[in-house]
């Protein structure tokens, strides 16, 4: 093993035109075509380039705080009579995975001579991270967020403007995650040539899916090695939640070709599966948006529906197309955590072992209690728990109550 | 002659109202139709377009109408359906060949389509006599306009600018054009951000302009009724024909 983190090839590489079976690809107006094959050229170079990912290590290490620990839930593994283990990237630096493809998109921008970078963001765990990236290498920053999202994550929105970014609060269509992403696409086709799209998750189009799986894929290389010294085998499951996909294709990725590992992704149930939701890949069918093909919740004409979700970084129609074809290939196992299983689990994490998730992350902790026991006694189980709940506090506040202090 | 494109937004305010405006415009000297099916998240298009395409959605645009509206219209103008690619691979591109076949319009302009997704779809219409549009912009280097141009249907769609539709911004485009030229005989018309006083400027060069946002925004008008819409609008397209041949 490599003394740091550098990408493999994987069996479920995208073709040169960047499709995962019939996923993925790009489908953006003519005006971007150039810049993404650029870009295309541009990552390919430093895909395995040791000095590209030896800066990129410099930062993960002294910046960011990596490697992220694995930490063996005693509590919990006790109450539900397995071994649970948690990825801590919620210690992470700005609070959860996202920071890792921002320093990693910010180097490749640097390295291309970009002086502006934009980036889309639901929760906005995504725009801070990007709005912090930017003043580490001294970039100029915008950040689309959607009008909803300004609003129920007020705490990320200013720390974004203290980091020196500029918010555009999105006041089209369901004012969320995929109205932002449609007016950074604006922006971008505007300022193509002197702008860095930092794309959020495993989506848009190729090549971001791949380089960005490519680089969130520490977590699981980390994890992978964690786990092996711990216990000296391999885990039976690996539990990730997933909005766009990143933090769960990130702890999968180096899992996928161990057959005797379960991968699953939990996606957003919303208030139920008949109700409103965020789960493409259950209720959604392919189809393209936001350049790429996959998973999308729509209506019978192709029109995009509005996603729900407790957590805003779950709250969009799609999903990364990667994550799309490994459904399709029944690789990776997805099921789904209404809005109050992530709210009672967010609670009971808390609570047992003094670890507060995002409301995100939280989906996937309450698959742990979803699953039936017999899944889970006596196994192995590693969770991702991708960022932590600070940015949650203020609406967690509104829907719990624990009394008054005494 | 230099031709004249306009696009209009399908079903707002009505779909009474598009086929009246349709039929106006052709008499106006409008050569081609675009008729926009709307979509709910227009990436390529400014804030007027997408307005029009939301309001029509909220109206209770089908696809559906689309069809009903284009057989009224198709006999009376060359007719394009313009729309996001989403809508036209959920509902099924078989069916809406078979319906531009039914109802007469030529083919198709899908802004998210590039060249390198369309192949396969283009090959599938230019079997039944239909046209999928390419466009080029300015962006593109001489080696991606050589390969996209050689293969053109019909017209060359010019991307005014870097950008999305509408907007006040504009590039100088000779080289652009004269790769173009030096790689296909198709027709070239320019489009984004064309309207009454920009189209002299812009038709320099190319053989056709290309007229939607500044079209749409009279339709968003509300202070103007129907008919002075539809006289609005065809005024705009008469003058804009006139003067890029001026």
């Amino acid at each position: 093993m490599s003394e740091f983190y550098i990408p493999k090839k994987s069996p479920y590489d995208p073709d040169e035109l960047g499709h995962f079976g019939i996923f993925g690809g790009r489908y953006v107006p003519e005006t971007l075509m150039p810049v993404l094959e650029e870009l295309k050229r541009d990552y390919e170079a430093v895909r395995f380039d040791r000095d590209f990912w030896a800066e990129v290590d410099y930062y993960y290490k002294n910046y960011v705080g990596r490697p992220s620990s694995l930490y063996f839930a005693e509590n919990l593994s006790k109450e539900l009579n397995a071994k649970i283990y948690l990825k801590r990237e919620d210690l992470n630096h700005t609070g959860a995975h996202k920071i890792n493809h921002t320093v990693a998109q910010a180097i490749l921008a640097k390295r291309l001579g970009k002086k502006k970078i934009i980036a889309e963001t639901g929760a906005g765990q995504h725009g801070v991270a990007t709005a912090t990236v930017a003043a580490l290498f001294g970039l100029e920053c915008e950040i689309f967020m959607g009008a909803k999202d300004v609003a129920r994550q007020e705490l990320n929105v200013f720390r974004m403007k203290l980091l020196g970014a500029k918010v555009h609060a999105v006041q089209s269509g369901s004012k969320t995650l995929k109205d932002a992403m449609n007016d950074a696409i604006r922006h971008w086709v505007t300022n193509a040539r002197d702008t860095f799209y930092v794309i959020g998750t495993v989506a848009g189009p190729h090549p971001y899916p791949m380089m960005i799986r490519d680089i969130q894929s520490i977590i699981g290389w980390e994890a992978k090695s964690q786990i092996l010294k711990a216990e000296g085998r391999l885990p039976d499951k690996v539990i990730a939640c997933i909005g766009g996909g990143s933090n769960a294709i990130g702890i999968f990725n180096h899992f996928l070709e161990d057959k005797e590992v379960e991968c699953i992704g939990i996606e957003a149930g919303g208030l139920g599966l008949d109700s409103k939701h965020g789960a493409s890949l259950a209720k959604g069918s392919p189809g393209v948006l936001h350049g790429q093909m996959s998973y999308l919740l729509q209506d019978e004409d192709g029109q995009i529906l509005e996603a729900h979700s407790i957590s805003a970084g779950l709250d969009y129609p799609g999903i990364g197309p990667e994550h799309a074809y490994l459904k399709e290939q029944g690789v990776v196992k997805y099921d789904n955590i209404t809005d109050k299983e992530a709210l009672d689990a967010f609670v009971w994490l808390s609570q047992k072992e003094g670890i507060i998730p995002a409301f995100e992350s939280s989906h996937a902790v309450a698959y742990l209690k979803k699953m039936p026991k017999d899944e889970v006694e006596g196994r192995v189980i590693l969770v991702n728990v991708s960022g932590r709940g600070d940015k949650d506090m203020i609406q967690a506040k509104e829907m719990l109550s624990f009394g008054g202090a005494e | 002659m230099k031709k004249l494109v306009a696009y209009i937004t399908t079903g707002y305010p009505d779909l009474e109202f598009t086929v009246d405006l349709a039929k106006s415009l052709a008499e106006a000297g409008t050569d081609t139709l675009e008729l926009g099916i709307p979509f709910s998240d227009p990436v390529a298009d400014g804030p007027v377009i997408e307005k029009a395409n939301l309001l029509s959605l909220k109206n209770g645009f089908k696809i559906s109408q689309l069809f009903e509206v284009s057989a009224q219209i198709a006999s009376d103008i060359d007719t394009l359906w313009m729309g996001y690619f989403n809508p036209f691979y959920h509902f099924g591109i078989d069916r809406f060949i078979e319906e531009a076949n039914k109802s007469g319009v030529n083919g198709f302009i899908i802004p998210d389509l590039p060249f390198e997704e369309a192949k396969p779809y283009k090959a599938q219409m230019k079997e039944k006599s239909l046209a999928l549009i390419d466009f080029i912009a300015p962006t593109d280097p001489k080696e991606r306009i050589s390969k996209i141009a050689k293969d053109a249907d019909k017209f060359i769609y010019l991307v005014a600018y870097a950008g999305i539709t509408g907007s006040g911004k504009s590039e100088e485009l000779s080289s652009t054009i004269s790769s173009i030229r030096e790689f296909s005989n198709t027709p070239v018309y320019v489009g984004f951000g064309v309207n009454a006083d920009t189209a002299k400027a812009k038709a320099k060069g190319v053989d056709g302009v290309i007229v939607g946002s500044a079209f749409v925004k009279i339709l968003l008008d509300d202070s103007l009724s129907h008919t002075q819409k539809i006289e609005k609008i065809s005024k705009m397209a008469k003058e804009i024909k006139e003067k890029i041949n001026e």
